[in-house]
């Protein structure tokens, strides 16, 4: 089956830096896909690479099958919702309105949901004839939402889509996004920074960090499988030779390792009785280390079949 | 076809900015012009063409990126723009062929005022005036196009350096000409119009440059990012 996205040798240069490196990527139809990564990791490169709002300097992209870069075919079944959106809300009459952004976009989306529109609007306490220059960013998050859901385009990306948002509006978009995702299944790309928050709604992780794919893994196959292993040095070095480490970090006569791989019960009892700590890894945690790696030594590199 | 039609739907979304504003401005000067009573501001429907070109840049320079969002690509954009500012030129042309006749038939709205005639240019026949009016408001439109796409794609430095490009260019023209003393479009000193060069000839030339501008905004719209 051919992926809904597939990045191959992905590289985009900028005269002080490289944004993506050699990227290779492969996202599945219908999933929904957390995009991890620190603060210029090239989550947004990637993302306007994937929408056509940008060109790569070299590698190939394909979006449903085919190129997106000035592709009609593909770009009306995709939807990018960015964080940094500019509206044309020139100073002057008439501003441009929130009911005046849902209509261009009812324009150019065929699958376009009036109704879910509205609804959204409500949820959030979105007034259409709001003019957006007036919009706190929060109500542009909204605004952005809104349109990334209603549009119910064939594949939906979001770049960190509720900056500003509280958490009440925040929770409004994961049920309304798992909600839309079951009646309407889509292929869903979401960059965010509040990992552990948003967890729950990923099929599978793609950790970036410095323009490559540092993770790239099923969520359920990741939750459990990263695990802390904490207590004095001698224990905690009986207790993991021959386990894959990711890390390893000392401090006098205690000593913490992160394993990969799934614990059996009998190693939990034996941990407990070396006095061990086992803690699994959160995402966010996962997502620290991956990004970060060992210092002086670049990130570490795990991929898992999804 | 489709998505160019979209483009344009989308953009009269602001319909009072995209049609009633250029005109509201035309009206403003005219109402000024009638108030001091006289021929004071002859060239008053430069203000027309100028609304035209601002709002041709304004098209590119705020709507294009949200277009890009909502699935257009860099073509359809152009066109679809381009297809409106054309558009809007063809109805605002005959518009002001029907005000000149009506200036000319009221022997300059009863205050002998020559806001709609524009000696050698607009002062023809009305077909001459709707399709002078229609290729120099178009001309303008896509010309403050390829403005706004110039300074998305490289800034401000990039828009200094493209005026700095047309004004070599004109100034390469000048001197051609100059030297050459010849051929119909033989400059003349300041002051004076082009005796060889017929007002409908004229049309012609602005004609060619409104190609030379959609040819070049294609050009330069297509690596545009946002």
């Amino acid at each position: 089956m051919t992926p809904a996205i597939s990045v191959t040798g992905l590289t985009r240069r900028y005269p002080d830096h490289v944004a993506l490196d050699d990227m290779h990527l492969s996202i599945g139809n219908q999933t929904i896909t957390g995009l991890l990564g620190r603060n210029g990791a090239g989550k947004t490169t990637l993302l306007r690479i994937l929408a056509g709002q940008e060109f790569p300097s070299s590698g190939s992209v394909q979006v449903l099958g085919a190129p997106p870069a000035e592709n009609q075919d593909v770009l009306c079944r995709l939807v990018l919702v960015r964080e940094d959106q500019v509206f044309p809300d020139l100073q002057g009459y008439p501003d441009f309105k929130v009911s005046q952004a849902l209509r261009a976009a009812s324009i150019f989306y065929p699958r376009w949901d009036a109704d879910l529109a509205s609804s959204l609007l409500k949820d959030f306490g979105l007034r259409a004839g709001k003019a957006i220059r007036r919009l706190s960013r929060g109500q542009r998050s909204a605004l952005g939402i809104t349109i990334g859901l209603a549009a119910r385009a064939e594949v939906t990306l979001f770049d960190e889509p509720y900056a500003g948002l509280d958490a009440v509006a925040r929770q409004i978009f994961y049920d309304r996004l798992l909600a839309e995702y079951a009646d309407f299944p889509r292929t869903v790309l979401l960059s965010t920074h509040l990992i552990d928050e948003a967890a729950g709604l990923f099929e599978n992780v793609v950790v970036i960090d410095r323009g490559r794919v540092v993770l790239d893994t099923a969520a359920d196959g990741l939750r459990g499988t990263v695990t802390a292993v904490s207590g004095p040095v001698l224990a905690v070095n009986s207790f993991t030779q021959g386990r894959p480490v990711w890390e390893r970090r000392g401090l006098g006569s205690q000593a913490s390792v992160v394993i990969v791989g799934q614990i059996p019960p009998e190693d939990r009892d034996r941990a407990r009785s070396l006095g061990l700590d086992l803690t699994p890894l959160s995402l966010q945690q996962l997502v620290v280390r991956a990004s970060a790696g060992p210092a002086g030594t670049g990130s570490p590199t795990m991929r898992t079949s999804a | 076809m489709n998505t160019m039609i979209k483009v344009a739907r989308y953009h009269l979304l602001t319909p009072v900015m995209l049609l009633g504003l250029p005109w509201a401005c035309l009206a403003a000067v005219f109402a000024w012009n009638v108030v001091r009573g006289g021929d004071h501001f002859r060239s008053g429907l430069v203000v027309l063409f100028g609304m035209f070109f601002v709002t041709g840049l304004q098209r590119v320079g705020r709507w294009l990126p949200f277009g890009l969002a909502l699935g257009a690509t860099r073509r359809s954009f152009y066109a679809g723009t381009a297809l409106l500012g054309v558009s809007m030129s063809l109805v605002s042309g005959l518009v002001m062929a029907g005000l000149q006749a009506i200036e000319r038939a009221t022997g300059g709205w009863g205050l002998s005022i020559t806001f709609f005639r524009v000696p050698y240019v607009l002062n023809g026949p009305w077909y001459a005036t709707w399709l002078t009016s229609f290729v120099g408001l178009s001309a303008l439109f896509v010309y403050g196009m390829w403005y706004g796409i110039v300074n998305r794609r490289w800034g401000t430095l990039g828009l200094i350096a493209f005026i700095a490009v047309q004004v070599l260019v004109a100034f390469a023209v000048k001197i051609a000409y100059s030297q050459a003393d010849v051929g119909p479009l033989r400059l003349r000193p300041a002051g004076q119009y082009p005796a060889t060069l017929s007002a409908l000839g004229l049309t012609g030339v602005i004609a060619a440059l409104t190609v030379v501008c959609l040819v070049g905004g294609h050009a330069t719209i297509r690596r545009v990012t946002v």
